[in-house]
């Protein structure tokens, strides 16, 4: 055993309490709910009912009441037959991973999952993962998809981690619950820095739409519009009057060329958290303006481009910035 | 994580929901009622209905929240009632004042119920309450009665557990057939364990200290007192016989003797003391008697004592009781029975004595009032029979050839009881023939008495003891005929059986022969139907206790098994129970889903004959280009395409309208052939 989990493979052990409670995002999706994973305890009221019919119990049998037997008994096949039916409600169904979200630190991050019912109606299922919860009904044949806004302080990669389905239905007396452990990984940016410097200089005349040369963009008039302009640039109240297709030309930005974004041209004296703050600002900026941009940071570098997927792989070398600075 | 955090602040209970409640508690509480002091009954109902009342709120400020009573106000209530209680039963700790008080604290409890909490526990009292009925009355009607409640338990909690008042609670009948579904499902485990889970030897606490009359003979006797004993299978004493045991006819167990009679009911005469008992000659038997506490001050012997019960060698003499004997031959101890007792006994099996008291005559004549017509008969005998002998045996005869019922089921003799049983209803249990018996001798001029006791027992073969049962109680009578008291049953007349083998044998309708005499009208024969029903009932459920589950687990042979084997084999009938309501849920769900169903099984044959369907493709998209690739069966697969679309995606919410889609669905799926021939068809 030992040489076995010497060569990668998990102990005994550590298999047993993987499968019991699923610490690894091991699960490949779909996840079908099979009796392996559900577990099902009474709740605080199905102890309470418990103890009920226990005392209820001991009371019958002292004064050898039969009938008193029987009822108790009775009841106790209504709160065996509700856990069968809180298992009922939750074997088969399949739960797929759907998507991880994006945000921004102190943000929260949805995460989506699809539930499918199968084909028997399901009632009342809670879905928790993380500190978010959510849940409903489920039509039998039907597929109900829950978001966990799952709440994320700080930047960096945050998994979903393991997730709880659980139900209390019929009668709450009963809670089964089954744990699925999706890979689902969501990307926390940096918080943009609040009140951020403008954006440095970029390099004049580079920009093919830059056509002044003062710092401030000022609208200078619209041209036809041509494949390739930025969404931002175009005219868009006169797209909507149907005067046709223009795009805005701006006056000035000097600067309005590409940007260089760099770690290095940051003060060394602010702390890592602040530098990634204010270069995400920088990133949100020059992509609200519309304007190319390059990102260079200790360990990658990014080429002058623009865009929504330009955006996105500047933010997320951000969020994936390592806590230290390296030295 | 197991249980969820309690919310801070409990969420309140909608009214919907305290109606549910209340509705649970009336079930539990009026199969109660009946068992309880009037004025308890009556404000225990009145409690659950000031809730309803409030629930409506003021109708003249209708957005007002509704009102309620202090809590306070209801301690203070509910310790009036404690108080009210004791003055009213002398007692607060016993059986009865509890039963009540609990009747009370749970209405009041009821009223100031606000959150889940409250409510959770409130349906953990109604289920005591719905229990507590049995302690008066065990019979078909006491568990008819308890049904309702216990259907309404499971109805109650589903509409607890529902988050808001969505449609789950808008409609009681989906809450309460659940409940009934399921109560249906749980019935094999609960029959299971009802057979199973070991009944208790001893019981375990409270019974000597309780105050209440517990069932038992008491010191009168009216019609159907002894019927509601056989009701219980309490165990009255058990007997450890030194040597042989008598025969079953043998066995009386002499008790209270009454000769004072008012036309009803039967009570004793003052008591006079012998200390010594009727002399005999004849072997003597001895016997150890472990009586059960009765809270009573008689101890019973066997027919007739021939000492005074000693107490048995590992029994302390300490216990401060001194035994005398009547003149009546009945045995009384100083203090009452309240705690399980043994003391060794000797008796002479023999049915008559020599009367020692002049007045035993004279006291034993007394009519009382009413019962004129058997007054007035008995007299017209004995002038026929002036012999008393013949004029008894006159008595018997008729009472074996006429038609006289030996019943459990005994119509209720209001006025003239006697004259009721004798002349009109004719069915009766032992205490109507001994009443009317010892009436008849009396009016004939023979003083006669009844003696109360037990008759019969059972041998538990296990312990080689026999136990004689509350269900054994009989009445019998003794008549002083030539300065001897002499014994004559009349149950024997009628029932011989109930005296050679005891009730069991008795009452079954193939033991009671002369009851085919009664021209077997179909009333007769549903009356020997109830009154077998009856009996199965009070034997195998209500009798249901250890010595009968032990003869069970006999006759299955469960005692040779292994324990291992036995618990193994519990757990697989437990499982096996799970599994099939389980395979059951799944397939009923299913079935409700048809559409579905046949959706799916529609796909799998097209697929088969080489047309599956694309994932992304529609109901309508998938169906035209089935239609297209069949265009002899372009109809159908229409039909099927649309109904199925407007099932899935319509908006049809009347039943019947989806039922008709369904039947299209599936009507237009049976036109298409096998997938064989399908797919030669396409070829």
């Amino acid at each position: 055993m030992a040489q076995l989990a010497a060569a990668g493979r998990p102990t005994w052990l550590a298999r047993v309490r993987q499968r019991t409670l699923r610490h690894a995002p091991s699960d490949d999706a779909p996840v079908v709910l099979r009796h392996s994973r559900i577990y099902l305890l009474p709740t605080r009221r199905g102890w309470a009912v418990i103890a009920t019919l226990l005392i209820m119990l001991l009371g019958s049998l002292n004064y050898a009441l039969a009938l008193g037997v029987g009822v108790t008994f009775l009841l106790a096949g209504l709160v065996a037959a509700a856990q069968l039916h809180t298992f009922r409600n939750l074997a088969g169904i399949e739960i797929t991973p759907l998507s991880a979200g994006e945000t921004f630190a102190g943000g929260s991050i949805p995460f989506a999952l699809a539930l499918h019912a199968g084909s028997a109606a399901r009632t009342d299922i809670r879905v928790r993962g993380g500190n978010a919860e959510a849940g409903g009904d489920i039509a039998a044949g039907q597929a109900l998809t829950v978001t966990l806004d799952v709440d994320a302080p700080t930047r960096g990669r945050i998994a979903l981690g393991r997730v709880t389905l659980s139900s209390a239905f019929p009668f709450g007396l009963w809670r089964g619950w089954a744990y699925v452990h999706f890979p689902l990984v969501g990307i926390v940016f940096p918080a943009a820095e609040i009140g951020a410097p403008p954006l440095p200089r970029g390099f004049g005349g580079a920009d093919p739409l830059a056509q002044g040369t003062s710092d401030d963009s000022d609208l200078a008039g619209l041209r036809e519009f041509q494949r390739g302009d930025p969404p931002q640039r175009v005219a868009w109240k006169a797209v909507a009057r149907g005067a046709g297709w223009f795009s805005k030309e701006f006056d000035g930005a000097g600067g309005g060329g590409p940007l260089a974004l760099m770690w290095d041209a940051l003060p060394q004296t602010l702390p890592v958290e602040a530098r990634l703050s204010r270069l995400t600002a920088w990133v949100l900026a020059a992509e609200r303006s519309a304007r190319a941009f390059s990102l260079t940071l200790p360990r990658t570098h990014l080429a002058t481009r623009q865009g929504r997927d330009h955006r996105r792989e500047a933010l997320t070398a951000l969020a994936d910035f390592p806590a230290e600075a390296p030295t | 994580m197991i249980f969820r955090k309690p919310a801070r602040e409990a969420p309140a209970l909608s009214p919907l929901k305290v109606k549910w409640l209340g509705a649970l508690l009336l079930a539990a509480q009026i199969p109660q009622a009946p068992h309880l002091p009037i004025w308890v009954a009556v404000a225990g109902l009145m409690l659950v209905g000031v809730r309803f009342l409030l629930l409506r709120g003021n109708p003249r400020r209708p957005d007002a929240p509704p009102a309620r009573i202090p809590s306070w106000a209801l301690a203070l209530f509910a310790v009036a009632t404690a108080l009210t209680l004791r003055q009213s039963y002398g007692y607060i700790a016993g059986r009865d004042p509890s039963v009540a008080f609990l009747y009370i604290l749970v209405a009041i409890k009821f009223l100031e119920t606000r959150t889940d909490r409250d409510g959770v526990l409130l349906v953990c009292l109604a289920c005591f309450l719905t229990m507590t009925p049995f302690f008066y009355s065990q019979s078909l009607f006491a568990a008819l009665a308890a049904v309702p409640a216990v259907v309404l338990v499971g109805a109650t909690l589903d509409v607890l557990s529902a988050k808001d008042d969505s449609k789950r609670v808008v409609a009681p009948c989906v809450a309460i057939r659940r409940s009934a579904v399921m109560i249906l499902q749980g019935l094999p485990i609960a029959i299971l364990l009802f057979v199973l889970f070991p009944r208790l030897a001893q019981p375990l606490w409270g019974l000597p200290s309780d105050h209440s009359a517990r069932t038992g003979l008491s010191d009168s006797m009216s019609p159907g007192d002894i019927t509601e004993l056989t009701v219980s299978d309490a165990v009255a004493f058990r007997v450890e016989f030194e040597g042989p045991v008598p025969p079953n006819r043998d066995r009386y167990w002499r008790g209270p003797v009454f000769s004072r009679f008012d036309g009803t009911k039967w009570t004793a005469s003052a008591i006079g003391m012998t200390n010594s008992v009727a002399p005999a000659t004849g072997r003597s038997i001895g016997y150890t008697v472990t009586i059960e506490p009765n809270n009573r001050h008689w101890l019973f012997a066997l027919d007739l004592p021939s000492s005074l019960p000693k107490p048995a060698d590992n029994v302390q003499e300490s216990s401060g009781y001194t035994a005398r004997i009547t003149r009546d031959q009945q045995i009384l101890i100083s203090k009452p029975v309240s705690e399980t007792m043994q003391y060794v006994q000797r008796s002479v099996v023999r049915s008559s004595y020599a009367s020692t008291s002049q007045i035993d005559g004279p006291a034993n004549l007394e009519l009382g009032r009413g019962n004129e017509r058997t007054i007035a008969f008995a007299r017209e005998l004995r002038e026929a029979n002036p012999d008393p002998r013949a004029f008894i045996a006159a008595i018997l005869t008729k009472f074996h050839d006429e038609e006289y019922v030996y019943t459990l089921a005994t119509p209720f003799y209001a006025s003239n009881p006697v004259d009721g049983f004798m002349f009109d209803g004719r069915r009766g249990f032992c205490e109507h023939f001994a009443s009317a018996f010892v009436v008849l001798l009396r009016a004939g001029g023979i003083p006669a008495r009844i003696v109360t006791g037990y008759q019969g027992g059972t041998i538990n073969p296990r312990g080689n003891y026999m136990i004689v049962r509350q269900s054994d109680a009989h009445a019998w009578t003794e008549a002083l005929i030539d300065g001897q008291w002499q014994r004559f049953d009349p149950t024997a007349a009628v029932s011989p059986s109930r005296i050679e083998i005891g009730l069991g044998g008795a009452l079954p309708a193939s033991d009671i022969p002369f009851l085919a005499r009664l021209d077997g009208s179909w009333l007769s024969n549903v009356r020997l139907a109830w009154d077998a029903f009856n009996y199965d009932w009070r034997r195998n459920v209500v009798g249901f206790n250890r010595d009968r589950q032990r003869s069970l687990f006999r006759d299955w042979r469960v005692d040779e098994m292994a324990p291992w084997k036995g618990v193994f084999l519990v757990a697989l009938v437990i499982f096996a129970w799970g599994a099939l309501v389980v395979v059951w849920l799944m397939w009923k769900r299913r079935h409700q889903e048809r559409a579905l169903v046949l959706w799916d099984d529609l796909n799998r044959r097209l697929a088969s004959a080489g047309l599956p369907r694309h994932p992304y493709e529609g109901p309508l998209d998938f169906a035209k280009r089935a239609a297209a690739r069949w265009p002899q069966f372009a109809i159908a697969f229409s039909a099927i395409g649309e109904s199925f679309a407007e099932l899935r995606y319509g908006a049809v919410d009347v039943t019947r309208e989806r039922e008709a889609l369904v039947a299209t669905l599936q009507r237009a799926i049976e036109v298409l052939p096998a997938p064989a021939r399908l797919r030669s068809t396409s070829a």
